[in-house]
């Protein structure tokens, strides 16, 4: 059975991309058919690290112009996993950026028809798992995201704005969708790794993963759990792969 | 002689069925003309619209767009509820215009509307 993620966040720079990036690449390191999607189609990024080679984005299968498999690039050869890694990559150019800002309800409301065809494209293809990059706070994108996923990864960090909003959207979005959810403290400045609350609104504490300017600095041009698998900041993601698939 | 009759009275039924199916299809078409009006005015229903619903209409809907244009019996065995019960939230999305319902053959289906396919 296909598992489908969406990692989103209330705020923006919360390491969701580092997080989706690393968690895709540690799946299928681990012999998982695995597609990272990038639905932060205000703020692409899967493309400052990864070259598409393919001629169509994200964007065109969202408007209907081609199916979920012609966005993809495959680039399991790249990070040697054992299973295939997808990509799906979000269209960089300002033009088609300033575009998708105008877009009215009804093609959000299709954007998440076919987002949910997509996904069902990618079961049929025998896709062990889905991951959405989306965009933070509560966008049309990402809360299709979240619609047309099974679980939500929140990735929270310590600061008091982050904290109240991520409490709202647990009742106001993701309960409202039946979703399942766990939560991600990044860059935490407590001096310890253990996970400081099992629980928090209800929702379970996954990772807490403390703040290292190096996840920075690296992590530019890196996918640390492929080119440093004992990082700190590696096995944090190995072990929250591993709780996301027991919660399965 | 009550062979004979048995047959005459077959031959009418299906005659009779026939003519029933010509209708449906002329009912349909015209609801077609009437909903072509209705359509400008009609709203898709998007994901913001779909979390401010109440609850149990809110999975009936968000089941009709997980599995696609379905019946009301497809739905309730996926909501567990009583099939005349997700017959009336849907006919309450219809009457909402979140949800397009069309028949196909004698079955009764519905779909998320999405004016933006039909422009």
């Amino acid at each position: 059975m296909t598992l489908t993620l969406a990692i989103h966040s209330s705020k923006g720079g919360t390491g969701k991309t580092s997080i989706a990036m690393n968690l895709a690449v540690a799946f299928a390191s681990a012999g998982k058919d695995t597609c990272l999607i990038d639905l932060d189609l205000r703020g692409p990024s899967l493309c400052s690290m990864f070259e598409p080679k393919k001629h169509f984005w994200i964007n065109d299968f969202l408007s209907g112009k081609c199916s979920m498999k012609d966005t993809l690039t495959d680039v399991s050869e790249e990070m040697n996993t054992n299973a295939h890694l997808y990509l799906s990559f979000s269209n960089p150019d300002i033009k088609e950026i300033r575009d998708l800002v105008s877009k009215d309800r009804d093609w959000q409301a299709s954007a998440l028809k076919a987002l949910i065809n997509g996904k069902r494209e990618l079961v049929e293809k025998d896709l062990d798992v889905i991951i959405f990059d989306t965009s933070p706070g509560v966008e049309y994108e990402s809360v299709n995201a979240v619609a047309a996923s099974d679980m939500v990864l929140i990735v929270h960090n310590e600061t008091n704005a982050c904290t109240s909003c991520t409490e709202q959207l647990i009742s106001g979005v993701y309960s409202l969708l039946d979703k399942k959810c766990g939560i991600i403290d990044n860059m935490s400045h407590q001096n310890y790794v253990d996970i400081v609350d099992r629980e928090r609104y209800g929702v379970p504490v996954l990772a807490t993963i403390p703040c290292m300017c190096e996840i920075a600095t690296r992590g530019k041009d890196e996918i640390l759990v492929h080119t440093d698998p004992d990082h700190l900041f590696s096995k944090s993601i190995l072990s929250i792969k591993d709780k996301i698939e027991s919660m399965k | 002689m009550d062979s004979e009759l048995l047959e005459q009275i077959v031959t009418n039924l299906k005659e009779i069925n026939s003519k029933l199916d010509k209708l449906i299809v002329q009912v349909e078409n015209r609801d077609e003309q009437i909903s072509e009006k209705e359509r400008i005015m009609a709203e898709s229903l998007d994901v913001i619209t779909l979390l401010s619903l109440p609850d149990h209409l809110r999975t009936t809907a968000t089941t009709l767009f997980e599995i696609g244009p379905a019946t009301a019996d497809e739905i309730s065995k996926i909501t567990n509820k009583e099939r005349a019960v997700e017959s009336n939230y849907l006919n309450q999305l219809v009457r909402m215009n979140h949800v397009r319902k069309y028949r196909e053959g004698r079955k009764v289906y519905f779909r998320i509307n999405d004016s933006l396919k039909k422009k």
